[in-house]
């Protein structure tokens, strides 16, 4: 099981690979100055650009450009944000905190809430209840997150004045202890609200097909021969199996909000990597996106061997194989 | 959705052969979402099509009134530059099915022919290829599209391109995945002893075998494309010289506090546009696949 | 198949299954039962009306091909239909004299779990839980009145009953760990860990190996004998019949075109659709032996 673990792993180093040569091979299609494009839409004074030169090699031929900035990389210097006056990675750093607490709380919201729901519907006896939740969820899904946002600002912040409008919370804060946290709280109600319910529609829908699918399964028969009750039949062997495709799934999704909750953070002015990225686009502030990038990628890997090991874990099969 | 009269092939005695495409149709309208969902598609598509005869004013007329709310003049009020927001949700259409439509269809083009390919050659040709729908997989889609539009600006066709780009693995995964399925069946294999072209093996024997499932990701992948599209006019980065309903929405998003049918209107319409495929999608599934979406009785 | 065919040739007709003990009181007593499906728009009718009997302690067999509806009996009498659409449902179906036709989920549940009937299938792989170690599986079957030993010894102690060597061991491994004889024979110590009185096989050999099946059915055997536990073998293999069971049903569309015992049925059927299967199976045999 380990060493399956392991060839996954090995597996994703070249696909990073990929990714950063690929981000960096993209930023010379682009027609015009190589230095501008790195450092965006700013005069640039003569000495830096220079020093950009020299350290990304702009002069020298493309595949020693690319390995330089590889070798960059691995020493953990993905370039200098002109527009930040900040080094990529220190600002990289200081962002993903945030935005892995704005995607952790909301899965931690929509996992039960969507695994609820796509029981209740894939079990229920009454074709009555499955069509509510299948629509309902099938509508609720098609609510982009960003509109959702601004619909639970315009009720929520501005119509009732309950909670705050957007930002994480004052920069200065003068509460201590358990004012503080409600403070924080208050300020991640409204995202972690609208990111928990949209994915955890889709949680639903994924939840209520595999749940379907369990049931009419053998075993589900050999349950109900034992005598076992509807709950323990669930419970006992309903929940786990038709949890498998759901770790795939969600799991994915998590990395890809690790990578940026682009329209979450948009909506809400939460400061993190989304935000980030939005910001440097508009900016062209292309070391930064490059920066960005390659994070996501990293995110979204790291979370699908997290994912192997989980599968691991839920299904024996697995681990016996190979 | 259990309902056995509505999935069961309604229109067999009606001298439309089963199995025919008026029959696939007639079956997908048969099922009662996806005729709802059909219906939807056909007033979005008259309205984009008939909106310069409808709206009553062009998108770009600003009136005297800004931030007017809903009244009768102005059935969805006015935004911040005095413009009718009943004419500009009427041309936002335009956009967004074309985006849908577009990208789409890009992404079939491109996703089918690689997935053919792969499936139809094995060996390396579809060892590298399947690498290459795994690269692409790899990044969320819509980090993908704000790369080419980094790079490449928010032109409104470069647009289509990139949602086209990161999407087309969907479509090459599944149409891979039905390739696999029926290359081993025994018409195809007859087919080959025939001594049949590649092409017409491919085209005439194996496609009309596997488009259903293909037609419902395409429907998917339209309210994908449709969903990016918006998320880049709400983020500022779409073309602004098109008119957007998420564009409109990154306009209303500074008007919150006072005028929200700026952000009411043009979010249902994207809302109602993405319901309309999905349900349409999932009709077309039901007839596919009756079990996919049948509840369950029995678990006493 | 072959395999059960030459042992009981080899044994001779001399070692015929004991005679039924017609005394012996009628532990399931089913009448005119009709189970009518519904497909689309289409009614079929896999059971209709059946007439069908168990006595304490005595093995019947349900022969016909497949489509012939002797798995829905069995699935219809014991309650287990799969999710399917049902037109019809009816008949007198009494186990003890209590009407289990209309008898509530939770006292059916109880008849399940102690002293009544049980089933086991085809297809043990399908029917255990890929996910779960068979000795809990086996554990949540057991009876709850039965006090003798603790919850794990209780579930060698099957184990061991079934016939799987080093109990201990195979409790703790996962049905994918297991062969398909073996799989089976834990399906099996599922289906006693209730104490049934009655138990429904559906093809309890069919998807196994020619030798392994001979196996399982001397356990089948034994069990039957040992606990005096009334059987109800549903199969399409006569070989099956002749080894096991005292009285056979023959099913052809939904219906019992004839009921004999075992004996009667081979040495003089009755009905043409029966003297087909024998002469199907008799044939079949004399080809396997020539090849």
């Amino acid at each position: 099981m380990l060493r399956f673990v392991g060839r996954r792993a090995l597996y994703a180093v070249p696909l990073i690979l990929v990714v950063i040569i690929l981000m960096f091979s993209m930023l010379h299609l682009i027609p015009g100055d190589p230095v501008q494009a790195l450092v965006g839409d700013y005069p640039v004074p003569p000495a830096y650009r220079q020093a950009i030169e020299e350290k990304y090699r702009l002069n020298d031929p493309f595949l020693v450009q690319v390995s330089n900035y590889l070798i960059n990389v691995a020493k953990g210097d993905f370039g200098f944000s002109y527009q930040n006056q900040r080094a990529v990675l220190d600002l990289i750093l200081e962002r993903a905190p945030r935005t892995i607490l704005l995607a952790s709380v909301s899965f931690a919201l929509a996992i039960p809430l969507g695994m609820a729901i796509g029981v209740a519907a894939g079990t229920t006896r009454s074709a009555g209840t499955d069509k509510f939740w299948t629509t309902t969820t099938l509508i609720v899904y098609a609510v982009p997150t960003f509109w959702l946002g601004q619909l639970l600002v315009m009720f929520f912040a501005l119509h009732l004045g309950w909670l705050p409008t957007q930002g994480i919370g004052p920069m200065v804060s003068r509460a201590q202890g358990f004012a503080w946290l409600l403070e924080k709280l208050r300020y991640l109600a409204l995202p972690v609200l609208a990111f928990g319910i949209h994915e955890g529609m889709r949680v639903a829908r994924i939840m209520r097909a595999s749940v379907i699918d369990t049931i009419s399964q053998g075993y589900i028969i050999t349950a109900r021969a034992k005598g076992l009750t509807r709950g323990q039949i669930i419970r006992r062997h309903v929940l786990r199996n038709s949890s498998l495709p759901l770790v795939t799934i969600a799991g994915y999704a998590f990395g890809s909000a690790l990578g940026g909750a682009v329209f979450l953070e948009t909506v809400f002015t939460w400061p993190g990597l989304g935000l980030l990225l939005v910001d440097s686009i508009r900016l062209r502030d292309n070391m930064m996106v490059i920066g960005v990038v390659i994070f996501s990628a990293l995110a979204v890997v790291a979370m699908n061997l997290i994912v192997d090991l989980l599968y691991a874990a839920l299904d024996p099969r697995i681990r016996t194989v190979r | 959705m259990s309902d056995s009269k509505a999935t069961a092939p309604a229109v067999a005695g009606k001298g439309i052969v089963p199995g025919s495409w008026q029959a696939h149709f007639a079956n997908i309208v048969g099922t009662r979402h996806g005729a709802l969902g059909a219906g939807i598609l056909l007033v979005l598509v008259v309205m984009a099509i008939t909106a310069p005869l409808i709206a009553p004013y062009p998108p770009l007329e600003q009136t005297p009134v800004s931030l007017a709310p809903p009244s009768w003049p102005f059935p969805f009020g006015t935004d911040n530059t005095g413009r009718d927001l009943f004419s500009l949700i009427l041309y936002g259409s335009q956009s967004s099915l074309l985006v849908g439509l577009g990208a789409a269809l890009a992404a079939l083009l491109v996703g089918g022919t690689l997935g053919i390919l792969a499936g139809y050659f094995q060996g390396p040709v579809e060892a590298v290829l399947m690498r290459l729908i795994e690269l692409f997989q790899t990044l969320p889609v819509i980090i993908l599209v704000l790369c080419a539009v980094a790079l490449f600006g928010s032109n409104f066709w470069l647009l289509i391109a990139a949602v086209a780009l990161a999407i087309w693995p969907m479509e090459a995964r599944l149409v891979y995945g039905q390739y696999i399925k029926l290359r081993e069946r025994e018409f195809i294999a007859a087919a080959r002893v025939a001594d049949l072209s590649t092409a017409h093996i491919m085209f005439r024997e194996i496609l009309p075998n596997a488009i259903q499932p293909i037609i419902v990701q395409v429907a998917l992948d339209a309210s994908i494309a449709i969903l990016i599209e918006a998320g880049l006019g709400f983020l500022g980065l779409s073309d602004p010289s098109r008119v957007s309903w998420g564009r409109l929405l990154f306009v209303a998003q500074d008007y919150m506090d006072s005028a929200w049918w700026m952000s009411l209107f043009p979010g249902a319409a994207i809302c109602i546009t993405v319901v309309g495929l999905n349900l349409f999608a999932d009709g077309l599934n039901e007839i596919i696949d009756p079990r996919s979406t049948s509840g369950m009785g029995g678990l006493q | 198949m072959s395999g059960v065919q030459r042992d009981r040739s080899e044994a001779g007709t001399t070692d015929a299954p004991e005679a039924p003990d017609a005394a012996a009181p009628v532990l399931l007593d089913v009448g005119c039962l009709k189970v009518h499906l519904r497909l689309g728009h289409a009614v079929i009718r896999a059971v209709d009306g059946v007439d069908f009997q168990v006595r304490q302690g005595e093995c019947v067999g349900i022969v016909g091909e497949s489509g012939s509806g002797k798995s829905t009996l069995a699935r219809g009498i014991t309650r287990l239909m799969p999710n399917v659409k049902i037109a019809e449902l009816s008949g007198n179906l009494r186990f003890e004299g209590r009407d289990i036709l209309n008898m509530g989920d939770r006292e059916l549940r109880t008849l399940r779990r102690g002293r009544g009937f049980s089933m086991i299938f085809q297809d043990p792989l399908g029917y255990l839980n890929p996910t779960q170690r068979v000795g809990r599986q086996i554990g949540e079957a057991l009876s709850q009145d039965a006090t003798t030993g603790s919850y794990e010894s209780r579930v060698w102690a099957l184990l061991d009953e079934v016939g799987l060597p080093d109990p201990k061991n195979i409790a703790r491994r996962y049905p994918h760990e297991l062969s398909g004889g073996m799989r089976q024979r834990v399906m099996i110590a599922i289906a006693l860990a209730s104490d049934p009185k009655l138990l429904f096989a559906d093809e309890p050999t069919t998807a196994l190996d020619a030798t392994v099946q001979l196996q399982v059915l001397q356990t089948l055997h034994r069990l039957h004998r040992e606990r005096n536990m009334a059987m109800a073998i549903i199969t399409h293999d006569l070989g099956v019949v002749a080894e096991l069971c005292d009285r056979v049903y023959v099913m052809h569309t939904g219906k019992v075109v004839e009921s004999a015992t075992t004996v009667e049925l081979f040495e003089n059927p009755q009905h043409p659709y029966s003297a087909r299967l024998i002469d199907l199976s008799t044939r079949r045999i004399s080809q396997e032996h020539r090849s």
